[in-house]
């Protein structure tokens, strides 16, 4: 029995998200309330910037007199450029506050001075419904829809129609197919990106690119984009399997919220494209992790030289086999719509739900 | 008298990064063997979350081979073992899919206080994030170095620094801003504090920390400045890690329930089995152990009796090589190819790796990084174990590796090696022994296993080890010292056991694989030349060894130490290609 890892590739599912803010603050909406992905949800304040200044050393003091020199107490609002020590009438030497802010200590002849916080306002991601409300650190927001997890991604949070530019998963999504109507959408590529659809996808605003992969010698520069980008398969020259491509193409024109965000330990983060979509009855969010690879699983092949396909197990041979490398592994028999169902180590088969 | 409970079954798991392995040990005819393995993906992740399912779908992969059945409808094992088909007497884990701990290190010197605390670091699970140093390039003023500190979001600030009655206040400096740091953090995600410093001052550390920080003091890392202490620090960290990260692994509380002891850190039990074979052994130089794993590389060492362990976190097979890359450039990692790759190509190929971590390759190429992988990281491993070493007799050669009888290697990478000449190449590059070395090849994960047993039951340990737990890989000899390509620097004439015999001469560069299948043994004279040493005492000295044989066979590596690798790319695959047909690729 063989638990391999999953990727989520569902037309119809409940979509459920927690919004969660870094550090305490409060919530702005309530359970049962219908939000829109720009929507704010949750606010805090998130600790500013620290200075330490060595006040003593610029007064030309000894540390221990640093208290009778000094104008604001710790606790104390201070803003920019005001006077905070002072030593001398006439000529006086003096601290400054280089920030908006609070003297949070004063001791060894030095002054710490925290800044002001900066705001910041946690937005719904997704349309939904508030499900549930955690203060003080967050919320959770359901929705009936799509969801298709990525493999690689860059870049933080999106909306808009997602607009298809090429006719099959092998396809490369080239600097000419991005026209003006791309303004505000996020494209669909197939096998491949290279610089200039990436220049070109930056002049037109797009707010996001989903494709198949993407070379390896793009990873910085789409570090700098202003839109996410997602990889459903990996770095190379690898086509979109046709699951995806396929969920992608049926709902081109929907409007979808995608993330770009990736982590891949300590807290797995994937890359993902939700597409909210109107039903009535939904099938429940799946709950239980991993069931066992079976005959008939539907599955994705994640290495050399079926990666980006996908098929269906049709057997499980009982025995290991030796593949092209030498090595001698268990695998499965995976039907791909070739000729003959081809045999792929356990370890490289990720099960689509 | 307490009667000692009968032990006639143990079930072992070792928790990877990716892979969770079980193992069985049982007595067979009054012996303890290795009888059943198994092996799953590592479950600590979404959607798992729970360590113990992994160890579950391992163990239930035993029972699928062996027809027993170890774990009730509840999932939890079955103790003890009531028959052939059911239970087992005892349980213990290995653990090293928690979170590496995150370490600042604050030291006066950054060649002596600082190195030795770097030392002490990497032999728990730890990611040295920054360093803060009084001394040359590294100083920082207070605000830059809180900064520092902030940016790293360590759970430990290690300070170190002062010999005993040596430097105060730039220790006390250190001290001074590590509590400016925690000051500013929040108090669910304040760092411990460290101090392994100058022991003269820890009053006046404990004065200044006060409560601002939760403060713990070992001896100092590095009392004098030809001497350093590494144990206390390594201890102390090593108690973090163990409480704060392992402890922290979802379902690690259901793992504890079913055994009698703690889990214990893969690399701990690595480093007690390999102590162990050295005083089995009776070795007169070092016992080495390398374990190149999914996300750490673990060299051990024991030299008289004496066991170093270094852990490089975040350097392994499947989350390592982009870091590789990043810090030494793809070229160190790509040289090592029989093939052209450019190095986007490679970086590609490692992050899709990392993207899909069970996975293997299935085409030569894929496979061939892999190992050029596993030779970087345990090259890297290596230059931070080294310094740390104390061989004395065993190193002849101070720039070289010091004279090792037996290697123990494993990882995944090297025991699912499409054949075995390419595990004992990868080793061979990597290590570059010298003189007469038996490689032994952990083919099914067992080392942490064994290393585990050996404190709850180490007779179990023993008679596993004597029935073959462990495969010998080959036996190597390598000659040091150097000469033209081609000219004869060794004469080594063979004898097996049933007294048939050959002799070969081995010329300068040449690698030769000569048979020797493993449960076999011969006698090797080995004659070097003037200039070259095989460990025997000195360059010249010629003399015999009872050798075994081993999957690989017999090798002699004459290509020189430390290896030279042509400069030309062309001319370089040319050559690797040659030593991978060498040893049977």
């Amino acid at each position: 029995m063989y638990h391999p890892p999953e990727t989520q590739v569902t037309p119809l599912t409940t979509v459920r998200r927690e919004r969660m803010l870094p550090v305490p603050g409060t919530m702005q909406v309530r359970i049962g309330d219908r939000v829109e992905p720009t929507q704010v949800v949750a606010r805090a304040n998130v600790p500013g910037d620290f200075y330490i200044l060595p006040a003593a050393r610029t007064l030309g003091i000894a540390a221990s007199r640093l208290k009778r020199h000094m104008r604001v107490k710790p606790g104390e609002r201070v803003q920019r450029d005001q006077v905070i020590a002072r030593r001398g009438r006439i000529f006086a030497h003096t601290v400054k506050s280089p920030t908006d802010g609070m003297v949070a200590l004063v001791g060894g002849g030095r002054v710490l001075i925290e800044a002001n916080p900066t705001p910041l306002d946690l937005r719904a991601y997704i349309y939904g419904t508030v499900s549930n409300v955690l203060p003080p650190y967050g919320v959770v927001i359901e929705t009936p829809g799509a969801v298709i997890q990525g493999a690689w991604g860059a870049g933080g949070e999106s909306i808009g129609v997602l607009k298809c530019l090429v006719t099959g998963p092998d396809e490369p999504l080239e600097a000419q197919m991005i026209d003006p109507s791309c303004n505000g959408t996020i494209l669909v590529g197939g096998i491949g990106l290279g610089d200039a659809p990436l220049e070109r996808a930056q002049q037109l605003q797009v707010r996001g690119i989903v494709v198949g992969s993407l070379s390896p010698e793009l990873i910085s520069r789409t570090k700098e984009l202003p839109f996410p980008i997602i990889v459903t398969e990996g770095l190379g020259e690898i086509p979109m399997s046709r699951p995806i491509f396929r969920l992608l193409t049926t709902n081109a024109g929907r409007e979808a919220s995608i993330s770009g965000r990736v982590q891949t330990r300590w807290g797995i983060v994937r890359p993902e494209i939700v597409i909210p979509l109107p039903a009535e009855t939904v099938p429940p969010a799946k709950t239980d992790p991993g069931m066992p690879l079976e005959v008939g699983s539907r599955v994705r092949l994640v290495r050399a030289p079926h990666i980006g396909t996908a098929g269906t197990v049709v057997a499980l041979p009982g025995h290991a086999r030796r593949i092209q490398t030498g090595a001698v592994v268990y695998g499965a028999e995976v039907d791909l719509g070739q000729e003959a169902p081809v045999f792929v180590p356990l370890a490289n088969l990720e099960v689509l739900r | 008298m307490v009667e000692e409970q009968h032990i006639g079954s143990i079930l072992l798991a070792d928790c990877g990064t990716v892979m969770t392995k079980a193992v069985l040990l049982e007595q067979v005819s009054g012996r303890y063997r290795f009888v059943a393995y198994g092996e799953a993906p590592t479950t600590v992740e979404y959607p798992w979350s729970d360590m113990s399912a992994g160890i579950r779908h391992a163990v239930e992969q035993m029972s699928q081979f062996t027809g027993r059945r170890f774990l009730d409808a509840s999932g939890d094992i079955i103790f003890p073992q009531v028959s052939m088909q059911q239970g087992v007497d005892a349980f213990a884990a290995t653990v090293s899919a928690s979170q590496p701990l995150q370490v600042v290190l604050g030291g006066v010197v950054r060649e002596l206080s600082v190195a030795s605390a770097e030392r002490a670091a990497a032999g728990t699970y730890s990611t040295v994030k920054a360093i803060l140093t009084s001394d040359g390039q590294g100083y920082l003023n207070e605000e830059a170095r809180v900064r520092v500190i902030h940016k790293a979001k360590p759970d430990v600030i290690c300070i170190a620094g002062g010999v005993e009655a040596g430097a105060v206040s730039p220790v006390l400096n250190l001290v001074e801003t590590a509590k400016l740091a925690c000051l500013l953090m929040d108090e669910g995600v304040r760092p411990k504090l460290l101090y392994a410093g100058n022991s003269r001052l820890r009053q006046q550390v404990v004065k200044i920390v006060g409560k601002q920080a939760e403060l713990r003091v070992a001896d100092n890392v590095r009392p004098t400045r030809s001497e350093e202490d590494l144990l206390s620090t390594q201890a102390a960290l090593d108690k973090v890690y163990v409480q704060d990260k392992m402890g922290r692994l979802p379902g690690i509380d259901v793992v504890s329930g079913w055994s009698a002891v703690t889990p214990t850190p893969t690399a701990r039990a690595i480093s007690r089995l390999v102590e162990y074979l050295w005083h089995l052994g009776n070795h007169t130089h070092g016992v080495l152990g390398v374990d190149v794993g999914a996300a750490n590389t673990t060299v051990v060492a024991t030299f008289d009796g004496q066991p170093f362990t270094t852990i490089c976190a975040d350097l392994g097979i499947t989350f390592g090589g982009e870091r590789l890359i990043q810090t030494q450039g793809a070229e160190t990692i790509t040289r090592w190819l029989p093939e052209p790759m450019s190095a986007g190509e490679a970086h590609g190929a490692l992050i899709n790796k990392a993207i899909h971590p069970t996975s293997v390759p299935q085409e030569p190429g894929e496979s061939w990084l892999d190992q050029a992988l596993a030779r970087e990281a345990i090259r890297t491993a290596l230059t931070i174990a080294r310094p740390g070493w104390r061989p004395g007799v065993a190193q002849p050669y101070a720039h070289l590796l010091p004279l090792c009888d037996t290697i123990v290697v494993s990882g995944g990478v090297l025991a699912h090696a499409p054949r075995p000449g390419h595990a004992a190449l990868t080793i061979l590059d990597a290590l570059e022994p010298i003189g007469v070395s038996t490689l032994v090849l952990d083919t099914y994960g067992l080392v942490p296993a064994l290393g585990n047993v050996a404190a709850i039951k180490p007779l179990a340990a023993v008679e596993a080890l004597d029935g073959g737990a462990l495969v010998n890989l080959a036996t190597v000899v390598a000659p040091v010292g150097r000469a033209r390509s081609g000219e004869t620097v060794l004469k080594v004439h063979v004898t097996y056991d049933d007294g048939s015999n050959f002799s070969v001469e081995a010329g300068y560069g040449d690698l030769e694989v000569l048979p020797l299948p493993p449960g076999q043994q011969a006698v090797l004279e080995l004659r070097p030349t003037r200039n070259f040493d095989v460990g025997l005492g000195g360059p010249g000295k010629a003399g015999k060894r009872r050798v075994s044989g081993g999957l690989a066979g017999l090798i002699i590596d004459a290509r020189g130490r430390p290896l030279r690798l042509p400069g030309s790319d062309q001319e370089r695959q040319r050559q690797i290609q040659q030593w991978l047909w060498d040893v049977g690729g």
